[in-house]
């Protein structure tokens, strides 16, 4: 039952990171450039529930930003499953009580996700890719997401300790990074 | 009676002095005693003023206090006019924002009027760095089919990508995934133009034949090769002329005459 309402918290956060990253972050760009939401709330949800249902995650945002805006379908919820996945990998590996942890987990996460989708889509697509261009942006896009989740990072870690509790309660070990 | 006729002289030579002094003042240009004047009103207009203002504060602060009610009760009644003013101008700013789209829309179906078009509005953009593509608040319901192509006022926007019964997505001639087959308006050569990632709102002209000078100004229009987009419509100017050491790999910027950052009202052009 409490995992139902986490995962339906979710759903309510998936919403508000849409209308948020629509509305809201297109007017305050750095360099023209918008952060990326969606690679932090995968990570939120794949690091403090586990990778299953933030793959699952994953694939539904993908697919929705593919519909709504996409060229082709698929390359989205592809990338941002491979972010799930490693959101797991970091999860057992590394301690999420560090903040420094947390910001080079984003930072990664969005460096891999875009680049792997640029690549994706410039074979798919057939256009000549210009990795300077977009190794620009992305280090742009990057910087903007860290920043953000430091300033969101003490409610994304009294909520994400919540559901941590909820879901790995049989599994409790401290682990330092 | 000496020192008395003493004084009386005194006081007609001073007479004569200032009756002398004033005949030959008003008698004299303005602007010649203008450095007088100035001198004058140097030293004695911020006295002046000094004295004009605590003047004017305590004659204020005196009727304050004698018209208090009267002023309050005016204050409120102004507060209401301004809201409601307020209130006019708003609905004034929702109206004239009406009237602009319509005034657009109608421009633009009268400069279009060989086409059977569709007019619409953007409802949302993409929200990746690396993608520009729109979203229509047309659809299917409205007669809108995949391919078709969607201009604006100044020119060439892109064509629809995919629809939906009430929304259609397009792909803008900006996106790095665009091609659009062009002509040289001077030459009538054809080129190819590409969306590019620098600067998300130009383009880059290739396969530029070899024997074809190019002109910074020259007008690049559709070509109607492709079977997308309609033959003629305008894309942009050509911006910059990049030369490389193999003449076969040169390019063109190309500036699109669309402005998409701003772009609000377009029409879907319906005859395929």
């Amino acid at each position: 039952m409490k995992k139902l309402l986490i995962i339906l918290l979710f759903v309510v956060m998936l919403i508000v990171n849409y209308i948020l990253q629509v509305n809201f972050f297109s007017n305050f760009t750095i360099a023209g450039i918008v952060p990326n939401l969606f690679i932090i709330f995968i990570l939120f949800v794949s690091l403090y529930s586990n990778s299953f249902i933030g793959q699952m995650f994953a694939v539904i945002t993908g697919l929705m930003l593919d519909f709504l805006y996409g060229n082709v379908v698929g390359v989205t919820p592809a990338m941002l499953c491979v972010i799930a996945y490693l959101a797991g990998y970091f999860d057992k590996n590394f301690s999420k009580e560090s903040k420094i942890t947390i910001l080079l987990m984003v930072l990664g996460s969005t460096i891999i996700f875009e680049f792997g989708r640029y690549f994706l889509l410039s074979a798919i697509e057939g256009y000549k890719a210009n990795y300077l261009v977009c190794i620009k942006i992305i280090l742009i896009e990057a910087l903007y997401n860290v920043l953000l989740t430091i300033i969101i990072y003490p409610f994304m870690q009294k909520i994400g300790y919540a559901i941590d509790r909820v879901f790995k309660k049989e599994n409790i070990l401290t682990r330092y990074f | 009676m000496n020192r008395n006729k003493q004084t009386e002289i005194f006081g007609i030579i001073i007479t004569v002095v200032l009756l002398i002094l004033l005949i030959f003042l008003s008698n004299v240009e303005a602007g010649k005693l203008s450095f007088l004047e100035t001198a004058v009103s140097k030293v004695f207009n911020p006295i002046q003023k000094t004295f004009n203002d605590l003047n004017n504060k305590i004659h204020k602060n005196e009727e304050y206090f004698r018209n208090y009610d009267q002023i309050r009760e005016e204050n409120e009644a102004l507060k209401e006019e301004n809201s409601a003013l307020l209130e006019q101008l708003r609905e004034l700013e929702s109206l004239k924002a009406d009237n602009a789209t319509l005034q657009e829309y109608m421009n633009l179906t009268q400069k279009y009027s060989q086409y059977s078009t569709i007019p619409a509005n953007i409802i949302s953009r993409d929200v990746s760095n690396f993608g520009s593509n729109l979203v229509l608040n047309v659809g299917t319901n409205d007669g809108v089919q995949e391919n078709m192509t969607v201009i604006a006022d100044k020119g060439l926007v892109g064509h629809v990508l995919s629809c939906t019964d009430k929304t259609c997505k397009v792909q803008v001639i900006i996106d790095s995934a665009s091609t659009v087959s062009c002509n040289l308006s001077t030459t009538n050569e054809t080129i190819i133009c590409k969306g590019t990632l620098d600067n998300n709102q130009d383009l880059r002209a290739t396969y530029i034949p070899l024997e074809v000078d190019l002109i910074k100004g020259d007008s690049v229009v559709t070509s109607g090769v492709g079977g997308i987009y309609h033959k003629g419509i305008f894309i942009g100017t050509i911006k910059e002329i990049v030369t490389t050491n193999n003449v076969t790999d040169r390019y063109a910027i190309v500036e699109p005459a669309v402005d998409f950052s701003k772009l609000n009202a377009v029409l879907v052009i319906k005859d395929n």
